[in-house]
């Protein structure tokens, strides 16, 4: 019988696909016949067949394990797959194809370097914003445990800033007693003390924190201990540990210090530990004492001043802990109405909760620059590697006459792209460590001390990891187009085209040009948006103020307690220095404030005016600012309405302020506001405006217009700044203004000496940076776009030869030529400037909303930059048609 | 270089195709472990088996001249390397070594 010695076919096939050896495949195909011919024989052909089912599918099975489990030689069943129809193992076709790939790499040596410069630039621009992104927002804490940490503080329902130092003591206390969710609290209270007893006295950041606080943050100090709870107890408080940076910088790193005493605001401290380095965990903080509270303060619910970091519980998530803690919060609502009316619980992971509000979004926004960046150049690179794709394909179609697999092609374009994405990673390595070196010099010394995880911007091996995966999808991706093209080429149809076709395969130029369009429209958003931002950065400097910044000598300290209790010992060292320094001729004004404009802290107070009855809750707040009677006119700051303070303001006549017009507006609407009455507390006394100045930026992160101005006699501040209008250079005032000080008080430290521009700059300083990085990444993108543009163009045109010398041979004039090859470019361009401008306008309203009133959505520049980008598209088409226009139509005709 | 271990198996294939000299290819190979042990062998058993032996360099493969009888595929005949000698001669000596001694319950079962 016939079908007796024909085993199943299809179980041949199933031993032929997994079995790869050809040899042995062979082997196994021809054992299994003669045993099925000898089988067959013996009991007929149908159960032979279903023998040599059995015996194929057992074979099959244990070969597949043996393959799965087998080390050596390793399975690769994507490669293996599209090596297929090799007939030699998979080792030899792979070194073939890289070999070929190599090649053709060489081959096209000016795309293939253009594609590996751009991947690299793009990638090494990734990287750098996603390290920066990483290690200042995603993770700038890094010690162990720091994921079971929450950050847990109050905020009223209308704000949207997340105050880490806004919980009352006795509301606290509750917290700690009543909550399951969290297992361990620590607290801390802003403490910023002077340093004194020494030769230059320093004021120095500094937090008083809880017993338990450095281990509860995964924090041994390298000398000495860590508070211990009795340490806590009101009297036992005189202790500190020092950090790392205050213990190099004014004790010269002393191996001895522990046990020694220091004197903080003129007492002596003893020293117990030294923090390791890069510690400055809340705030920047370079030294800690204990929180040592009376009961009484203990049961203040109504001062808002301490910060919380929770451990939560074995197996609690941050989300359980904020419920619990929002329900707690409001049962505290309920009982105590007049103080928690309006509080709200706000609980966030550690990293989120102490990370600065503003900082996200900025970096957030040059990532996603970033990103844009990358996808343009991904676009860019698909474009050259589809023109490359498009030239070679008369060699693929040849080829695949020829009796090459469609696989084996496939696999050839992918090796290309996994070698050029290889080169172009390489390459990105150096380029990145460039881009973060000018990266964390672009942001200045003061700013440096505020931002966590400062220390871990570097080139680590997981972001190594991060920018291979980037290249190599990218590449993947891309090279995966052409190669697609490559396989479902029609061979007749391509040899057809590539004999004597006139244009190019039209879905091949849809997706080309839809690429084009693509990066004009992105380039388009990214340059949009840098302008935006450094527009924003420029009137943060130089915008509107509210005062004229140029000009002004500042020195900001603060008056301890123990020495300066009494208001008029307060009162005569502001005065006495403002005398000293006003008979020095260059000093043409004085004056002196609690908060200098963009210090790095502010105070407010609620506001209650005359005749509405608010609660404490209900009250809004206006940033309070005391000041001696020139100061407004050393600020240049406007006085619209009404007098200045003057010497007859004194304690015990009317107490009188100032308030800003925004203020005014707020509460009194359009009515005189000159003799209208306001509270700053439930029990103060009334306040008469008897004046309206302008408004002032105090802050750009926060929006705050309403400012109340007091006098320095009826209100002495401890927070003392000194603003001097100069004639000439500022800066050569500091000496004078130095000695001034010393003079009145030796032990008095000032703890920051600058020129109020510079102050300024430090302030925005991080975001000018970002801005101006933004701009850079947005030119790299502008000339990454106009590269595509012209490449597209150029290989258009390149193809179109042979068109163009028909036609001209049959009379088409120069600009003809020019118009019917630029028609579509022009096409492509302003598609790709409509998607970019609606685009542009989207991400311009974002950025909007994040930085407050520095940045409008301004068509004029909208309108510039469309014009200047459609020029600079149609320019770089038209260079290609020129060319195309100068060809002499017999040599265009000839080529082939 | 220490003798390679060899597990039972691939003990009983080595000594089969050392057994089949000229002739060792996978079908008798299977046939005569079959008839000496008195137990089934999985035909796929016995080629990653075979694959295994190779690829430790205990056997090596030559194919032979496609035959009408089986379909116009050649056979793959295996010979035993001189490692392979090497790494039956080891196993033997451990197995007697450990049947030294017992000779006398080992003969009467």
């Amino acid at each position: 019988m016939s079908y007796a010695t024909s085993p199943p076919r299809f179980a041949e096939s199933l031993l032929t696909f997994v079995v790869r050896d050809a040899d042995q495949r062979d082997a196994m195909i021809g054992d299994l016949r003669e045993e099925f011919a000898k089988y067959a024989r013996r009991v007929g052909g149908p159960k032979a067949a279903r023998w040599h089912w059995r015996q194929s599918l057992s074979i099959a099975m244990r070969y597949s394990l043996m393959r799965l489990f087998r080390r050596k030689p390793p399975v690769r069943w994507t490669i293996s797959m599209a090596s297929m129809e090799a007939d030699g193992s998979w080792y030899s076709g792979m070194t073939r194809d890289v070999l070929y790939a190599w090649r053709a790499i060489r081959h096209s040596a000016a795309t293939s370097a253009v594609v590996v410069v751009t991947l690299a630039t793009a990638l090494a621009a990734n990287s750098t914003t996603f390290s920066i992104l990483d290690a200042l927002v995603l993770r700038p804490y890094r010690f162990e445990g720091v994921d079971r940490l929450m950050v847990a503080t109050i905020g009223a329902p209308d704000e949207a800033f997340f105050d880490r130092l806004n919980v009352s003591a006795a509301d606290f206390r509750e917290w700690q007693e009543q909550s399951r969710t969290v297992k361990a609290w620590a607290l801390y209270r802003w403490w910023e003390p002077n340093l004194s007893g020494v030769d230059i006295p320093e004021q120095v950041p500094g937090f008083e924190v809880s017993p338990g606080y450095f281990s509860l943050l995964g924090v041994k100090p390298i000398l000495g201990r860590e508070f211990l709870s009795d340490e806590s107890k009101p009297g036992q408080g005189h202790r500190v540990v020092l950090g790392h940076a205050l213990w190099t910088r004014r004790f010269a790193s002393d191996p001895n210090i522990v046990g020694k005493s220091v004197r903080f605001n003129s007492e002596p401290y003893e020293v117990v530990g030294v923090a390791p380095p890069g510690f400055s965990t809340p705030d920047g903080s370079e030294v800690w004492a204990p929180l040592a509270m009376t009961g009484e303060e203990w049961a203040n619910r109504r001062a808002e001043n301490l910060g919380t970091i929770g451990k939560l519980a074995d197996g609690v998530t941050v989300d359980a802990a904020r419920t619990e803690l929002s329900g707690l919060v409001a049962n505290q609502r309920r009982d105590h109405p007049d103080t928690n009316s309006k509080r709200e619980a706000r609980v966030l992971s550690f990293t989120r909760g102490m990370a600065d509000p503003g900082a996200g979004p900025f970096i957030g926004i040059w990532q996603i620059a970033a990103m844009l960046l990358l996808l343009i150049a991904c676009a860019n690179i698909a474009n050259l590697l589809m023109a490359r794709g498009a030239e070679r394909s008369s060699e693929y179609a040849l080829r695949l006459a020829l009796g090459a697999g469609r696989g084996r092609l496939f696999a050839q374009t992918l090796i290309e792209g996994l070698l050029l994405a290889g080169l172009g990673l390489a390459l990105s390595m150096p380029l990145l460590a460039i881009g973060l070196g000018i990266s964390k010099s672009g942001i200045p010394v003061s700013v440096r001390r505020f931002i966590p995880g400062w220390g871990f911007i570097r080139i680590d091996l997981e972001l190594f990891a991060v920018t291979a995966l980037l290249g190599t999808a990218a590449m993947i991706i891309f090279s995966l187009l052409p190669a697609f093209q490559a396989m479902r080429a029609q061979v007749s149809d391509t040899l057809r085209q590539s004999g004597r076709s006139l244009t190019p395969g039209r879905q091949r130029q849809v997706l080309r040009s839809a690429l084009a369009a693509t990066q004009i429209a992105l380039a388009l958003a990214l340059i949009f948006a840098s302008t935006l931002a450094i527009s924003g950065a420029n009137n943060s400097i130089n915008g509107v103020l509210g005062f004229d910044k140029n000009g002004v000598l500042t020195a900001q300290l603060n008056l301890p307690e123990r020495n300066y209790q009494d208001a008029e010992t307060r009162r005569r060292f502001i005065n006495d220095v403002i005398e000293a320094m006003r008979s020095i001729p260059a000093v043409s004004a004085i004056g002196a404030v609690n908060m200098i404009p963009a210090a790095f802290n502010n105070t407010s107070r609620r506001v209650y005016p005359e005749g509405r009855e608010l609660k404490e809750a209900e009250a809004r707040t206006a940033e309070y600012r005391t000041v001696t009677p020139d100061y407004l006119t050393v600020m240049k700051t406007p006085l619209l309405l009404g007098r200045g303070f003057n010497s007859a303001d004194r304690v015990d006549t009317t107490p009188v302020a100032i308030v800003s017009t925004a203020f005014a507006h707020r509460y009194w609407g359009d009515d005189d506001p000159i003799g209208k009455r306001f509270k700053l507390a439930t029990e103060g006394t009334w306040l008469t405006v008897i004046g309206v100045s302008g408004n002032i930026v105090h802050n750009w992160f926060v929006r705050q217009d309403q400012q109340v101005y007091r006098p320095v006699s009826q209100d002495a501040p401890y927070s003392v700044a000194f603003a001097l209008r100069t004639i000439g250079d500022p800066k050569a005032l500091a000496g004078d203004l130095r000695r001034a000080v010393a003079k009145v008080d030796a032990e008095q430290p000032i703890a920051a000496l600058d020129t109020l521009e510079h102050l300024l700059d430090e302030r925005v300083g991080g975001f000018a940076f970002i801005a101006r990085a933004l701009g850079v990444v947005g030119m790299i993108a502008f000339a990454l776009a106009l590269m595509g543009i012209y490449s597209l163009m150029a290989f258009l045109t390149a193809q179109r030869t042979q068109e163009i010398g028909v036609r001209m041979a049959l009379g088409a004039g120069r600009w003809q030529v020019i118009r019917a090859t630029t028609r579509r470019a022009l096409a492509i361009t302003l598609a790709g400037l409509l998607i970019g401008a609606a685009l542009a306008v989207a991400i311009g309203q974002a950025m909007q909303s994040i930085m407050f009133g520095l940045i409008t959505t301004s068509f004029v520049q909208l309108t510039v930059l469309v014009t200047v980008l459609g020029m600079a598209a149609l320019l770089a088409a038209y260079f290609p048609a020129r060319r195309a226009a100068g060809i002499d139509p017999m040599t265009a005709l000839r080529e082939s | 270089m220490a003798p390679i271990y060899l597990g039972e198996f691939e003990y009983a294939v080595l000594l089969a195709v050392l057994h089949l000299g000229e002739d060792a290819y996978a079908v008798p190979v299977r046939e005569l472990i079959e008839q000496r042990t008195g137990r089934p062998v999985a035909r796929g058993a016995l080629y990653t088996g075979l694959d295994r032996l190779e690829a430790k360099g205990c056997l090596k493969s030559r194919m032979g001249d496609p035959s009408e009888e089986r379909g116009g595929k050649a056979r793959r005949y295996y010979s035993v390397t001189p490692a392979g000698l090497k790494a039956i001669r080891a196993t033997h000596d451990a197995l007697s070594s450990m049947t030294r001694g017992l000779e006398s319950i080992l003969e009467k079962s």
